[in-house]
Protein backbone atom coordinates (compact mmCIF):
# COMPACT_ATOMS: atom_id res chain seq x y z
CA UNK A 1 0.00 0.00 0.00
CA UNK A 2 1.33 3.40 -0.96
CA UNK A 3 1.06 5.81 1.93
CA UNK A 4 1.54 9.47 1.11
CA UNK A 5 5.30 10.05 1.68
CA UNK A 6 4.73 13.57 3.00
CA UNK A 7 2.28 12.19 5.57
CA UNK A 8 4.75 9.49 6.63
CA UNK A 9 7.59 11.97 6.96
CA UNK A 10 5.46 14.47 8.87
CA UNK A 11 4.14 11.78 11.20
CA UNK A 12 7.70 10.63 11.90
CA UNK A 13 8.97 14.12 12.60
CA UNK A 14 5.94 15.27 14.59
CA UNK A 15 5.91 12.22 16.83
CA UNK A 16 9.66 12.37 17.48
CA UNK A 17 10.89 13.56 20.85
CA UNK A 18 8.92 14.86 23.80
CA UNK A 19 6.97 17.58 22.01
CA UNK A 20 4.11 15.39 20.78
CA UNK A 21 3.82 13.56 24.10
CA UNK A 22 4.01 16.91 25.90
CA UNK A 23 1.11 18.33 23.87
CA UNK A 24 -1.04 15.26 24.59
CA UNK A 25 -0.14 15.42 28.28
CA UNK A 26 -0.92 19.13 28.56
CA UNK A 27 -4.18 18.66 26.67
CA UNK A 28 -5.29 15.85 28.93
CA UNK A 29 -4.29 17.74 32.05
CA UNK A 30 -6.51 20.67 31.00
CA UNK A 31 -9.45 18.36 30.25
CA UNK A 32 -8.93 16.35 33.42
CA UNK A 33 -8.82 19.50 35.58
CA UNK A 34 -12.08 20.71 34.06
CA UNK A 35 -13.67 17.29 34.65
CA UNK A 36 -12.48 17.12 38.26
CA UNK A 37 -13.73 20.64 38.92
CA UNK A 38 -17.18 19.98 37.43
CA UNK A 39 -17.53 16.51 38.99
CA UNK A 40 -16.42 17.81 42.41
CA UNK A 41 -19.02 20.56 42.13
CA UNK A 42 -21.70 17.97 41.35
CA UNK A 43 -20.74 15.74 44.30
CA UNK A 44 -20.87 18.65 46.69
CA UNK A 45 -24.36 19.68 45.73
CA UNK A 46 -26.06 19.80 49.13
CA UNK A 47 -29.51 19.45 47.64
CA UNK A 48 -28.82 16.03 46.19
CA UNK A 49 -28.05 12.82 48.02
CA UNK A 50 -27.73 10.63 44.92
CA UNK A 51 -25.97 10.96 41.58
CA UNK A 52 -28.36 12.61 39.19
CA UNK A 53 -28.06 11.62 35.51
CA UNK A 54 -29.19 15.12 34.58
CA UNK A 55 -26.02 16.42 36.17
CA UNK A 56 -23.94 14.73 33.47
CA UNK A 57 -25.30 17.41 31.12
CA UNK A 58 -23.16 19.97 32.90
CA UNK A 59 -20.02 17.82 32.92
CA UNK A 60 -20.52 16.75 29.32
CA UNK A 61 -21.17 20.32 28.16
CA UNK A 62 -18.14 21.63 30.01
CA UNK A 63 -15.86 18.94 28.56
CA UNK A 64 -17.31 19.33 25.08
CA UNK A 65 -16.88 23.11 25.16
CA UNK A 66 -13.31 22.94 26.44
CA UNK A 67 -12.38 20.31 23.84
CA UNK A 68 -14.07 22.36 21.10
CA UNK A 69 -12.14 25.50 22.05
CA UNK A 70 -8.85 23.59 22.27
CA UNK A 71 -9.39 22.04 18.84
CA UNK A 72 -10.26 25.40 17.29
CA UNK A 73 -7.02 26.81 18.67
CA UNK A 74 -4.79 23.84 17.89
CA UNK A 75 -5.92 22.91 14.35
CA UNK A 76 -4.91 26.20 12.67
CA UNK A 77 -1.65 26.29 14.63
CA UNK A 78 -0.70 22.89 13.27
CA UNK A 79 -1.40 23.77 9.65
CA UNK A 80 -0.74 27.51 9.31
CA UNK A 81 2.97 26.85 8.83
CA UNK A 82 2.66 23.67 6.81
CA UNK A 83 3.52 25.06 3.39
CA UNK A 84 5.02 28.43 4.33
CA UNK A 85 7.34 26.52 6.68
CA UNK A 86 8.55 24.45 3.72
CA UNK A 87 9.08 27.70 1.85
CA UNK A 88 11.05 29.18 4.73
CA UNK A 89 13.18 26.04 4.98
CA UNK A 90 13.67 26.21 1.20
CA UNK A 91 12.42 22.66 0.82
CA UNK A 92 9.20 23.40 -1.09
CA UNK A 93 10.96 23.66 -4.46
CA UNK A 94 12.59 20.31 -3.82
CA UNK A 95 9.18 18.73 -3.28
CA UNK A 96 7.73 20.48 -6.30
CA UNK A 97 10.48 19.29 -8.62
CA UNK A 98 9.69 15.68 -7.74
CA UNK A 99 6.86 13.83 -9.43
CA UNK A 100 4.68 14.13 -6.32
CA UNK A 101 1.42 15.89 -7.27
CA UNK A 102 0.79 19.15 -5.44
CA UNK A 103 -2.52 17.88 -4.03
CA UNK A 104 -0.58 14.99 -2.41
CA UNK A 105 1.72 17.50 -0.74
CA UNK A 106 -1.27 19.48 0.55
CA UNK A 107 -3.21 16.40 1.64
CA UNK A 108 -0.14 14.86 3.28
CA UNK A 109 0.39 18.01 5.30
CA UNK A 110 -3.28 18.34 6.24
CA UNK A 111 -3.78 14.71 7.19
CA UNK A 112 -0.57 14.73 9.27
CA UNK A 113 -1.87 17.72 11.23
CA UNK A 114 -5.36 16.31 11.57
CA UNK A 115 -3.90 12.97 12.73
CA UNK A 116 -2.35 14.82 15.62
CA UNK A 117 -5.73 16.30 16.51
CA UNK A 118 -7.40 12.90 16.17
CA UNK A 119 -4.75 11.58 18.55
CA UNK A 120 -5.73 14.28 21.04
CA UNK A 121 -9.43 13.46 20.60
CA UNK A 122 -8.86 9.73 21.08
CA UNK A 123 -6.58 10.39 24.05
CA UNK A 124 -9.41 12.37 25.62
CA UNK A 125 -11.81 9.38 25.52
CA UNK A 126 -10.93 8.12 29.02
CA UNK A 127 -11.64 11.61 30.38
CA UNK A 128 -15.00 11.68 28.59
CA UNK A 129 -15.84 8.23 29.99
CA UNK A 130 -16.32 9.91 33.37
CA UNK A 131 -19.70 11.01 32.01
CA UNK A 132 -20.86 7.38 31.96
CA UNK A 133 -20.62 7.39 35.76
CA UNK A 134 -23.54 9.82 35.78
CA UNK A 135 -25.39 8.37 32.81
CA UNK A 136 -27.64 10.33 30.47
CA UNK A 137 -25.17 10.40 27.55
CA UNK A 138 -24.86 7.50 25.12
CA UNK A 139 -21.77 6.29 23.29
CA UNK A 140 -23.48 7.21 19.99
CA UNK A 141 -23.80 10.81 21.14
CA UNK A 142 -20.14 10.97 22.08
CA UNK A 143 -19.26 9.46 18.68
CA UNK A 144 -21.45 12.13 17.06
CA UNK A 145 -19.63 14.85 18.97
CA UNK A 146 -16.19 13.44 18.06
CA UNK A 147 -17.17 13.25 14.40
CA UNK A 148 -18.17 16.90 14.60
CA UNK A 149 -14.78 17.73 16.18
CA UNK A 150 -12.84 15.91 13.47
CA UNK A 151 -14.71 17.51 10.54
CA UNK A 152 -14.46 20.94 12.16
CA UNK A 153 -10.73 20.38 12.75
CA UNK A 154 -10.26 19.39 9.09
CA UNK A 155 -12.04 22.55 7.96
CA UNK A 156 -10.03 24.73 10.38
CA UNK A 157 -6.88 22.93 9.23
CA UNK A 158 -7.65 23.59 5.57
CA UNK A 159 -8.01 27.29 6.29
CA UNK A 160 -4.50 27.13 7.78
CA UNK A 161 -3.19 25.20 4.76
CA UNK A 162 -4.86 27.66 2.38
CA UNK A 163 -3.19 30.70 3.91
CA UNK A 164 0.05 28.81 4.34
CA UNK A 165 0.19 28.05 0.64
CA UNK A 166 -0.63 31.63 -0.28
CA UNK A 167 1.60 33.47 2.21
CA UNK A 168 5.39 33.52 2.15
CA UNK A 169 5.74 33.82 5.91
CA UNK A 170 4.25 31.57 8.57
CA UNK A 171 3.53 34.56 10.81
CA UNK A 172 1.29 36.18 8.19
CA UNK A 173 -0.39 32.85 7.50
CA UNK A 174 -1.05 32.25 11.21
CA UNK A 175 -2.51 35.73 11.72
CA UNK A 176 -4.81 35.38 8.71
CA UNK A 177 -5.89 31.88 9.74
CA UNK A 178 -6.89 32.96 13.25
CA UNK A 179 -8.43 36.13 11.80
CA UNK A 180 -10.62 34.08 9.48
CA UNK A 181 -11.50 31.74 12.34
CA UNK A 182 -12.46 34.71 14.50
CA UNK A 183 -14.61 36.10 11.69
CA UNK A 184 -16.33 32.76 11.17
CA UNK A 185 -17.17 32.52 14.86
CA UNK A 186 -17.59 36.08 16.11
CA UNK A 187 -17.95 38.02 12.87
CA UNK A 188 -20.87 35.98 11.55
CA UNK A 189 -22.56 36.18 14.96
CA UNK A 190 -22.13 39.94 15.03
CA UNK A 191 -23.57 40.29 11.52
CA UNK A 192 -26.45 37.99 12.48
CA UNK A 193 -27.18 40.00 15.61
CA UNK A 194 -27.22 43.24 13.67
CA UNK A 195 -29.37 41.73 10.93
CA UNK A 196 -31.83 40.27 13.40
CA UNK A 197 -31.85 43.46 15.42
CA UNK A 198 -33.01 45.37 12.36
CA UNK A 199 -35.32 42.85 10.70
CA UNK A 200 -36.44 40.56 13.51
CA UNK A 201 -40.13 40.45 14.20
CA UNK A 202 -42.44 37.89 15.65
CA UNK A 203 -42.67 36.00 12.37
CA UNK A 204 -38.91 35.46 12.11
CA UNK A 205 -38.39 31.79 12.84
CA UNK A 206 -35.41 30.95 10.66
CA UNK A 207 -31.74 30.83 11.48
CA UNK A 208 -29.76 33.56 9.71
CA UNK A 209 -28.11 31.72 6.73
CA UNK A 210 -24.60 33.08 7.41
CA UNK A 211 -24.64 31.32 10.76
CA UNK A 212 -24.59 27.91 9.09
CA UNK A 213 -20.92 28.66 8.38
CA UNK A 214 -20.27 29.28 12.07
CA UNK A 215 -18.69 26.26 13.79
CA UNK A 216 -19.85 27.52 17.18
CA UNK A 217 -23.45 27.54 15.95
CA UNK A 218 -23.00 24.00 14.65
CA UNK A 219 -21.49 22.90 17.94
CA UNK A 220 -24.20 24.53 20.07
CA UNK A 221 -26.95 23.10 17.89
CA UNK A 222 -25.44 19.62 18.19
CA UNK A 223 -25.18 19.80 21.98
CA UNK A 224 -28.69 21.26 22.24
CA UNK A 225 -30.07 18.54 19.99
CA UNK A 226 -28.39 15.89 22.11
CA UNK A 227 -30.16 17.34 25.13
CA UNK A 228 -33.51 17.43 23.31
CA UNK A 229 -33.48 21.14 22.63
CA UNK A 230 -32.57 21.99 26.21
CA UNK A 231 -29.45 23.75 27.35
CA UNK A 232 -28.58 27.32 28.14
CA UNK A 233 -25.99 27.59 25.37
CA UNK A 234 -28.66 27.75 22.66
CA UNK A 235 -30.09 30.88 24.19
CA UNK A 236 -26.99 32.86 23.26
CA UNK A 237 -27.22 32.28 19.57
CA UNK A 238 -29.80 33.96 17.34
CA UNK A 239 -32.17 31.50 15.78
CA UNK A 240 -30.66 28.41 17.40
CA UNK A 241 -32.93 28.40 20.41
CA UNK A 242 -36.01 28.51 18.21
CA UNK A 243 -34.79 25.71 16.02
CA UNK A 244 -35.37 23.15 18.75
CA UNK A 245 -38.60 24.45 20.09
CA UNK A 246 -40.47 22.90 17.23
CA UNK A 247 -40.87 26.09 15.25
CA UNK A 248 -38.36 25.18 12.55
CA UNK A 249 -38.27 22.03 10.51
CA UNK A 250 -35.57 20.68 8.21
CA UNK A 251 -31.94 19.74 8.57
CA UNK A 252 -30.22 20.49 11.85
CA UNK A 253 -27.84 23.46 11.76
CA UNK A 254 -24.90 21.29 12.85
CA UNK A 255 -25.41 18.96 9.89
CA UNK A 256 -25.59 21.94 7.51
CA UNK A 257 -22.49 23.29 9.21
CA UNK A 258 -20.66 20.00 8.61
CA UNK A 259 -21.72 19.99 4.94
CA UNK A 260 -20.44 23.56 4.68
CA UNK A 261 -17.16 22.50 6.33
CA UNK A 262 -16.80 19.63 3.87
CA UNK A 263 -17.38 21.87 0.87
CA UNK A 264 -15.03 24.51 2.28
CA UNK A 265 -12.32 21.90 2.83
CA UNK A 266 -12.55 20.59 -0.74
CA UNK A 267 -12.46 24.13 -2.13
CA UNK A 268 -9.50 25.25 0.01
CA UNK A 269 -7.46 22.11 -0.69
CA UNK A 270 -8.06 22.51 -4.43
CA UNK A 271 -7.06 26.19 -4.33
CA UNK A 272 -4.00 25.44 -2.21
CA UNK A 273 -2.83 22.64 -4.51
CA UNK A 274 -3.33 24.93 -7.47
CA UNK A 275 -1.48 27.78 -5.80
CA UNK A 276 1.70 25.80 -5.17
CA UNK A 277 1.64 24.11 -8.56
CA UNK A 278 4.39 25.77 -10.58
CA UNK A 279 2.87 24.63 -13.85
CA UNK A 280 -0.65 25.96 -13.45
CA UNK A 281 -3.09 24.93 -16.09
CA UNK A 282 -5.21 27.87 -17.09
CA UNK A 283 -8.92 27.46 -16.63
CA UNK A 284 -10.47 27.58 -20.10
CA UNK A 285 -12.68 30.62 -19.45
CA UNK A 286 -9.62 32.66 -18.54
CA UNK A 287 -7.59 31.54 -21.54
CA UNK A 288 -6.75 34.28 -23.94
CA UNK A 289 -8.08 33.73 -27.38
CA UNK A 290 -5.46 33.29 -30.06
CA UNK A 291 -5.58 36.06 -32.58
CA UNK B 1 19.39 15.14 -24.01
CA UNK B 2 18.43 18.79 -23.42
CA UNK B 3 17.25 21.12 -26.13
CA UNK B 4 16.09 24.66 -25.47
CA UNK B 5 14.64 26.67 -28.33
CA UNK B 6 13.80 30.38 -28.25
CA UNK B 7 13.11 30.33 -24.52
CA UNK B 8 11.61 33.54 -23.14
CA UNK B 9 10.64 34.31 -19.55
CA UNK B 10 9.26 37.68 -18.61
CA UNK B 11 8.08 39.14 -15.31
CA UNK B 12 5.88 42.04 -16.36
CA UNK B 13 8.14 44.21 -18.47
CA UNK B 14 11.32 42.63 -17.16
CA UNK B 15 12.80 40.05 -19.49
CA UNK B 16 14.64 37.44 -17.42
CA UNK B 17 15.42 35.07 -20.29
CA UNK B 18 15.50 36.39 -23.82
CA UNK B 19 15.32 33.95 -26.75
CA UNK B 20 17.71 31.47 -25.24
CA UNK B 21 18.85 28.53 -27.33
CA UNK B 22 20.84 25.65 -25.94
CA UNK B 23 21.57 22.05 -26.72
CA UNK B 24 23.37 19.50 -24.58
CA UNK B 25 24.13 16.05 -25.99
CA UNK B 26 23.86 13.03 -23.70
CA UNK B 27 26.79 12.47 -21.36
CA UNK B 28 28.13 15.99 -21.67
CA UNK B 29 28.76 18.49 -18.91
CA UNK B 30 27.57 21.93 -19.81
CA UNK B 31 28.83 24.87 -17.78
CA UNK B 32 26.32 27.68 -17.53
CA UNK B 33 28.17 30.89 -16.77
CA UNK B 34 26.89 34.37 -16.19
CA UNK B 35 26.86 37.26 -13.75
CA UNK B 36 24.25 37.45 -10.99
CA UNK B 37 20.78 38.05 -12.39
CA UNK B 38 21.78 36.91 -15.86
CA UNK B 39 18.97 34.34 -16.01
CA UNK B 40 20.81 31.13 -15.11
CA UNK B 41 18.58 30.09 -12.20
CA UNK B 42 15.41 31.10 -14.08
CA UNK B 43 16.44 28.91 -17.01
CA UNK B 44 17.28 26.02 -14.70
CA UNK B 45 13.96 26.34 -12.88
CA UNK B 46 12.07 26.28 -16.17
CA UNK B 47 13.88 23.09 -17.19
CA UNK B 48 13.11 21.54 -13.79
CA UNK B 49 9.42 22.39 -14.06
CA UNK B 50 9.49 24.94 -11.24
CA UNK B 51 8.64 27.85 -13.51
CA UNK B 52 6.66 28.14 -16.68
CA UNK B 53 8.20 29.75 -19.70
CA UNK B 54 6.52 32.73 -21.31
CA UNK B 55 7.31 31.22 -24.69
CA UNK B 56 9.73 28.81 -26.29
CA UNK B 57 10.33 25.13 -26.03
CA UNK B 58 12.28 22.98 -23.60
CA UNK B 59 12.77 19.33 -24.50
CA UNK B 60 14.37 16.83 -22.16
CA UNK B 61 15.04 13.45 -23.69
CA UNK B 62 12.68 14.42 -26.55
CA UNK B 63 9.83 15.16 -24.13
CA UNK B 64 8.33 18.64 -23.85
CA UNK B 65 8.81 19.93 -20.31
CA UNK B 66 5.70 22.11 -20.22
CA UNK B 67 3.34 19.50 -21.64
CA UNK B 68 4.64 16.55 -19.63
CA UNK B 69 5.88 18.19 -16.48
CA UNK B 70 5.24 15.13 -14.28
CA UNK B 71 6.83 12.64 -16.63
CA UNK B 72 9.85 14.81 -17.16
CA UNK B 73 10.55 15.01 -13.44
CA UNK B 74 11.61 11.38 -13.47
CA UNK B 75 14.43 12.26 -15.86
CA UNK B 76 15.67 15.33 -14.01
CA UNK B 77 17.61 15.71 -10.80
CA UNK B 78 17.60 19.31 -9.62
CA UNK B 79 19.91 20.75 -7.02
CA UNK B 80 19.18 24.40 -6.19
CA UNK B 81 21.71 26.93 -5.00
CA UNK B 82 20.51 26.51 -1.40
CA UNK B 83 20.62 23.47 0.88
CA UNK B 84 16.93 22.63 1.22
CA UNK B 85 17.30 19.99 3.88
CA UNK B 86 15.03 18.90 6.73
CA UNK B 87 17.10 19.44 9.84
CA UNK B 88 14.90 17.17 11.95
CA UNK B 89 15.59 14.09 9.85
CA UNK B 90 18.55 11.74 9.87
CA UNK B 91 20.67 11.50 6.72
CA UNK B 92 19.22 8.10 5.74
CA UNK B 93 15.67 9.23 6.56
CA UNK B 94 16.14 12.27 4.36
CA UNK B 95 17.15 10.17 1.37
CA UNK B 96 14.51 7.55 2.20
CA UNK B 97 11.83 10.25 2.11
CA UNK B 98 12.72 11.28 -1.43
CA UNK B 99 13.11 7.65 -2.48
CA UNK B 100 9.55 7.01 -1.30
CA UNK B 101 8.32 9.99 -3.34
CA UNK B 102 9.73 8.31 -6.45
CA UNK B 103 8.05 5.06 -5.35
CA UNK B 104 11.34 3.19 -5.09
CA UNK B 105 10.63 -0.15 -3.43
CA UNK B 106 11.62 -0.37 0.20
CA UNK B 107 13.94 -3.31 -0.45
CA UNK B 108 15.91 -1.31 -3.03
CA UNK B 109 16.02 1.90 -1.02
CA UNK B 110 18.72 0.78 1.40
CA UNK B 111 21.12 -0.19 -1.36
CA UNK B 112 20.48 3.00 -3.32
CA UNK B 113 20.90 5.10 -0.18
CA UNK B 114 24.13 3.29 0.73
CA UNK B 115 25.53 3.70 -2.78
CA UNK B 116 24.67 7.38 -2.90
CA UNK B 117 26.12 8.04 0.54
CA UNK B 118 29.30 6.34 -0.58
CA UNK B 119 29.37 8.40 -3.76
CA UNK B 120 29.09 11.66 -1.83
CA UNK B 121 31.37 10.37 0.95
CA UNK B 122 28.77 10.55 3.73
CA UNK B 123 28.62 6.86 4.65
CA UNK B 124 29.95 7.59 8.12
CA UNK B 125 27.19 10.18 8.69
CA UNK B 126 24.25 7.98 7.78
CA UNK B 127 22.72 8.02 11.27
CA UNK B 128 23.51 11.67 11.97
CA UNK B 129 20.85 14.31 11.99
CA UNK B 130 21.04 16.60 8.95
CA UNK B 131 21.21 19.51 11.38
CA UNK B 132 24.63 18.34 12.59
CA UNK B 133 26.23 18.27 9.12
CA UNK B 134 28.66 20.89 7.87
CA UNK B 135 27.77 23.14 4.94
CA UNK B 136 29.80 21.05 2.51
CA UNK B 137 28.21 17.84 3.78
CA UNK B 138 24.71 19.28 3.43
CA UNK B 139 25.56 20.30 -0.11
CA UNK B 140 26.74 16.76 -0.87
CA UNK B 141 23.63 15.31 0.74
CA UNK B 142 21.55 17.58 -1.45
CA UNK B 143 23.41 16.24 -4.46
CA UNK B 144 22.72 12.67 -3.31
CA UNK B 145 19.05 13.58 -3.04
CA UNK B 146 18.98 14.84 -6.60
CA UNK B 147 20.40 11.48 -7.71
CA UNK B 148 18.01 9.27 -5.74
CA UNK B 149 15.85 8.35 -8.75
CA UNK B 150 18.82 7.90 -11.07
CA UNK B 151 17.98 10.82 -13.37
CA UNK B 152 19.44 11.13 -16.84
CA UNK B 153 19.87 14.88 -16.57
CA UNK B 154 21.32 16.67 -13.55
CA UNK B 155 20.71 20.36 -13.08
CA UNK B 156 23.09 21.80 -10.54
CA UNK B 157 22.69 25.45 -9.64
CA UNK B 158 25.96 26.72 -8.21
CA UNK B 159 26.79 23.49 -6.37
CA UNK B 160 30.11 24.83 -5.10
CA UNK B 161 28.90 28.20 -3.86
CA UNK B 162 29.76 29.00 -0.28
CA UNK B 163 32.00 25.96 0.11
CA UNK B 164 35.54 26.06 1.43
CA UNK B 165 38.35 25.05 -0.97
CA UNK B 166 38.49 21.48 0.36
CA UNK B 167 34.73 21.00 -0.01
CA UNK B 168 34.96 22.43 -3.52
CA UNK B 169 37.60 19.93 -4.49
CA UNK B 170 35.44 17.13 -3.06
CA UNK B 171 32.39 18.37 -4.97
CA UNK B 172 34.43 18.57 -8.17
CA UNK B 173 35.60 15.01 -7.64
CA UNK B 174 32.01 13.79 -7.25
CA UNK B 175 30.96 15.60 -10.40
CA UNK B 176 33.83 13.94 -12.28
CA UNK B 177 32.54 10.57 -11.06
CA UNK B 178 29.05 11.45 -12.27
CA UNK B 179 30.50 12.41 -15.63
CA UNK B 180 32.18 9.01 -15.79
CA UNK B 181 28.82 7.41 -14.98
CA UNK B 182 27.47 8.99 -18.14
CA UNK B 183 25.18 11.57 -16.59
CA UNK B 184 24.32 14.66 -18.58
CA UNK B 185 24.96 17.65 -16.36
CA UNK B 186 23.99 21.29 -16.61
CA UNK B 187 25.98 23.17 -14.01
CA UNK B 188 26.09 26.84 -13.22
CA UNK B 189 28.91 28.43 -11.35
CA UNK B 190 30.88 31.57 -10.83
CA UNK B 191 34.08 29.62 -10.43
CA UNK B 192 34.95 29.66 -14.08
CA UNK B 193 38.33 27.99 -13.89
CA UNK B 194 36.69 24.97 -12.24
CA UNK B 195 34.08 24.80 -14.97
CA UNK B 196 36.75 24.90 -17.66
CA UNK B 197 38.41 21.84 -16.12
CA UNK B 198 35.16 19.98 -15.64
CA UNK B 199 32.91 20.92 -18.54
CA UNK B 200 32.89 19.75 -22.11
CA UNK B 201 30.79 22.72 -23.17
CA UNK B 202 30.31 26.23 -21.85
CA UNK B 203 27.58 28.77 -22.37
CA UNK B 204 27.87 32.36 -21.23
CA UNK B 205 24.60 34.10 -20.49
CA UNK B 206 24.18 37.79 -19.85
CA UNK B 207 21.00 39.84 -19.43
CA UNK B 208 18.97 36.75 -20.29
CA UNK B 209 20.71 36.23 -23.61
CA UNK B 210 23.14 33.50 -24.52
CA UNK B 211 26.21 35.44 -25.50
CA UNK B 212 28.36 32.55 -26.55
CA UNK B 213 28.04 28.78 -26.44
CA UNK B 214 30.15 25.82 -27.50
CA UNK B 215 33.05 23.66 -26.43
CA UNK B 216 35.69 25.36 -24.31
CA UNK B 217 38.20 25.44 -27.19
CA UNK B 218 35.55 26.71 -29.63
CA UNK B 219 34.72 29.53 -27.29
CA UNK B 220 38.36 30.44 -26.89
CA UNK B 221 38.67 30.47 -30.65
CA UNK B 222 35.54 32.57 -31.10
CA UNK B 223 36.54 35.09 -28.49
CA UNK B 224 40.18 35.30 -29.41
CA UNK B 225 40.38 35.67 -33.17
CA UNK B 226 43.89 34.20 -33.12
CA UNK B 227 45.64 31.69 -30.93
CA UNK B 228 48.88 32.54 -29.17
CA UNK B 229 51.92 30.28 -29.45
CA UNK B 230 54.93 30.44 -27.20
CA UNK B 231 58.30 28.85 -27.75
CA UNK B 232 61.49 28.73 -25.76
CA UNK B 233 64.86 28.24 -27.39
CA UNK B 234 68.33 27.57 -26.01
CA UNK B 235 70.00 29.75 -28.62
CA UNK B 236 69.46 31.37 -32.04
CA UNK B 237 66.55 33.57 -30.93
CA UNK B 238 66.84 35.96 -33.91
CA UNK B 239 67.04 33.04 -36.35
CA UNK B 240 63.91 31.56 -34.85
CA UNK B 241 62.14 34.89 -35.29
CA UNK B 242 63.17 34.96 -38.95
CA UNK B 243 61.80 31.47 -39.50
CA UNK B 244 58.48 32.40 -37.90
CA UNK B 245 58.16 35.52 -40.07
CA UNK B 246 58.23 33.27 -43.13
CA UNK B 247 54.79 31.96 -42.19
CA UNK B 248 51.96 34.20 -43.35
CA UNK B 249 49.61 33.01 -40.59
CA UNK B 250 51.91 34.30 -37.83
CA UNK B 251 51.84 37.89 -36.60
CA UNK B 252 52.51 40.07 -33.56
CA UNK B 253 55.82 38.46 -32.68
CA UNK B 254 57.24 39.55 -29.36
CA UNK B 255 60.66 38.53 -28.11
CA UNK B 256 61.53 37.76 -24.54
CA UNK B 257 64.64 36.30 -22.91
CA UNK B 258 65.02 33.05 -24.91
CA UNK B 259 61.26 33.08 -25.56
CA UNK B 260 59.07 34.13 -28.45
CA UNK B 261 55.36 34.76 -28.30
CA UNK B 262 53.34 35.16 -31.49
CA UNK B 263 49.79 35.37 -32.72
CA UNK B 264 48.75 32.47 -34.90
CA UNK B 265 45.78 31.66 -37.07
CA UNK B 266 45.57 28.14 -38.37
CA UNK B 267 45.02 24.50 -37.65
CA UNK B 268 46.93 22.11 -35.41
CA UNK B 269 48.64 20.73 -38.55
CA UNK B 270 49.88 24.21 -39.37
CA UNK B 271 51.32 24.44 -35.89
CA UNK B 272 53.17 21.14 -36.21
CA UNK B 273 54.56 22.31 -39.57
CA UNK B 274 55.98 25.43 -37.93
CA UNK B 275 57.61 23.34 -35.22
CA UNK B 276 59.06 20.91 -37.79
CA UNK B 277 60.52 23.83 -39.83
CA UNK B 278 62.13 25.33 -36.73
CA UNK B 279 63.75 22.02 -35.84
CA UNK B 280 64.98 21.24 -39.38
CA UNK B 281 66.52 24.74 -39.57
CA UNK B 282 68.56 23.82 -36.51
CA UNK B 283 66.78 25.98 -33.95
CA UNK B 284 67.30 24.39 -30.50
CA UNK B 285 63.61 24.44 -29.42
CA UNK B 286 63.13 23.65 -25.74
CA UNK B 287 59.34 24.12 -25.53
CA UNK B 288 56.66 24.89 -28.10
CA UNK B 289 53.11 25.36 -26.93
CA UNK B 290 49.84 27.16 -27.40
CA UNK B 291 48.82 29.55 -24.64
CA UNK B 292 45.37 28.74 -23.34
CA UNK B 293 43.13 31.73 -22.89
CA UNK B 294 41.75 32.18 -19.40
CA UNK B 295 38.01 31.55 -19.11
CA UNK B 296 37.73 34.49 -16.75
CA UNK B 297 39.17 36.69 -19.48
CA UNK B 298 36.63 35.28 -21.92
CA UNK B 299 33.85 35.96 -19.44
CA UNK B 300 34.96 39.53 -18.89
CA UNK B 301 35.41 40.06 -22.59
CA UNK B 302 31.93 38.93 -23.60
CA UNK B 303 30.04 40.39 -20.64
CA UNK B 304 31.84 43.64 -20.02
CA UNK B 305 29.89 45.86 -17.65
CA UNK B 306 26.78 43.85 -18.27
CA UNK B 307 26.81 44.83 -21.92
CA UNK B 308 27.05 42.16 -24.53
CA UNK B 309 30.10 42.62 -26.69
Amino acid sequence: MNINPVLLKEAKVRMRGWRAAGIVALYLVILALVTIFVAYDSYNNIYSSTIDPGRSVGTYSALAVIQFILILFIAPALTAGAISGEREKQTLDLLLCTKLPTRSIILGKLVASISQIILLIIASLPVFSVIFMFGGISIAEIAQLFMFYIITAIAAGSIGIFYSSHMKKTTASTVLTYGTGAFMILGTLFIAWIYMGIFRDNNYKEIFPLLYANPLVGFVSLISEQFGGQGSLAGFLPGIGRTYTGTTKGMSPWIINLIFDGALTVLLITLSARKINPVKRKISIFKKKKI
Amino acid sequence: MLKIKDLVKTYGKFVAVNNLNLEIPQGEIYGFVGPNGAGKTTTMKIISGLLTATSGEVMVDNVDVTRNSRKIKESIGYMPDFFGVYDDLKVTEYLDFYASIYKIKEKERKKITDDLLELVDLSNKRESYVDSLSRGMKQRLCLARSLIHNPKLLILDEPASGLDPRARVEMKEILRNLKDMGKTILISSHILSELAELCTHIGIIDNGKMVISGSVSEIMQQVYSSRVIKLKVNDKLEQAEMVLKEFPNIDKITLGENTIQAGFEGSDQDMSRILATLVTRGIPVVTFSQLDGNLEDVFMKVTRGGEVQ
